[in-house]
């Protein structure tokens, strides 16, 4: 009796378990190909970051002609014969290194080939003072070199 | 006694006692009574106001040109002086007219403005005139290689004004500045004010004299461009 249930059992239970069929044993998926995705660009810390100093130095001086927000538009600008810049305006100051805004800075826009009614204030403020208003315009354009 | 000398002195007793003109010491008084303080400094030491400081008006200003300004205002900055606290937007506070005097009130403040100095009185400035071609070169200078026409009214080719207004306007500046006082700030600035919205500049001495003769070049009535 034993053995015939034993039997019945196991015949039953194999049955069961090749009916569910068994998967085939798979191979582990293939990872995905390798696809390089760029970094993300996050600009190093300025050497001379924008301090309340920076922006006074830019109301003091550089608002009357490119204006408080920086938009071209100080007192001056209207009676001048090439506008002041667009300081929020990245399409052209993505095309400028920060060299090159310092040396307009400090020497004057002639000294880069703009404007001469952009005077030079390198006798004005120190270089420390000038590289911060080139972080300045940075942060007024949201914008870096190219 | 010459026939000059007794005209004088009845004049001086004329003007006594009529109650009249009775010279710079009686200045203060009318200062204080217009109220020129409310905007003009009178001493370096006092806090920033939203007019010309005056303590050097003697070595600024021509005495015809301020005798005749207080009688007459004009503009000479459009857009306020630039301590003025709507300077940088243009619509300043202080606006003008400035307010007028009468020609006994003129003459008895021009005296007393006259005489505030911080210079030390030196020889004249002898420069002379600026040929045609001298000045065009100036021109130039003043232009193209120092900026100041971004910030200050000079003549165009054709006589108009034309240029910025942050700084004060260079039309008639030769009838209202004076030549050393012009130099001596173009030389150094810092000699009258630490807070000035100008570029500092280190010019030698004949782009120095040269500039000078230019800025006093400027004169209303006059055909010399």
């Amino acid at each position: 009796m034993n053995r015939a249930y034993w039997l019945i059992t196991g015949i039953l239970l194999m049955t069961i378990l090749n009916g569910c069929g068994q998967e085939p044993e798979k191979e582990p998926p293939a990872p995905p190909p390798e696809v390089s995705v760029p970094p993300v660009q996050t600009p190093a810390p300025r050497a001379h970051p924008v301090t309340q100093e920076t922006r006074d130095t830019y109301q003091f001086y550089c608002a009357q002609c490119h204006g408080t927000e920086g938009h071209g538009n100080g007192i001056n600008a209207p009676h001048l014969t090439v506008p002041p810049r667009d300081h929020t305006k990245a399409d052209y100051l993505e095309t400028r290194t920060d060299e090159q805004l310092f040396t307009a800075i400090q020497q004057g826009g002639l000294s880069v080939g703009r404007a001469p009614c952009m005077p030079s204030w390198g006798a004005t403020l120190n270089e420390n003072t000038i590289h911060s208003l080139v972080s300045y315009i940075r942060e007024l354009c949201q914008c870096e070199a190219l | 006694m010459p026939i000059l000398n007794k005209l004088f002195i009845a004049g001086i007793f004329l003007l006594a006692v009529e109650g009249g003109y009775t010279g710079a010491d009686a200045s203060p008084e009318l200062v204080k009574n217009k109220q020129c303080g409310m905007c003009h400094r009178f001493t370096p030491d006092e806090a920033d106001k939203p007019a010309p400081d005056l303590f050097y008006a003697g070595d600024k200003f021509q005495k015809d040109w301020l005798e005749n300004f207080l009688q007459h205002p004009e503009v000479i900055r459009p857009a306020g002086h630039t301590r003025d606290p709507g300077f940088l937007r243009g619509q300043p506070e202080f606006s003008p007219p400035h307010p007028a005097l009468k020609t006994k009130e003129a003459k008895e403040m021009t005296d007393y403005l006259i005489s505030l100095k911080i210079l030390n009185d030196g020889p004249p400035l002898e420069l002379g005139d600026l040929s045609k071609g001298a000045r065009v070169r100036v021109k130039i200078l003043f232009e193209r290689d120092y900026s100041c026409i971004a910030c200050h009214q000079s003549y165009n080719l054709a006589r108009q004004p034309r240029g910025g207004v942050s700084g004060p306007s260079f039309i008639n500046a030769g009838r209202r500045l004076r030549p050393e006082w012009v130099y001596q700030w173009l030389k150094n600035p810092k000699q009258f004010t630490d807070r000035g919205r100008m570029p500092l500049y280190a010019f030698d001495e004949e782009t120095l004299r040269k500039l000078t003769q230019y800025i006093m070049s400027h004169q209303k009535d006059d055909s010399a461009q």
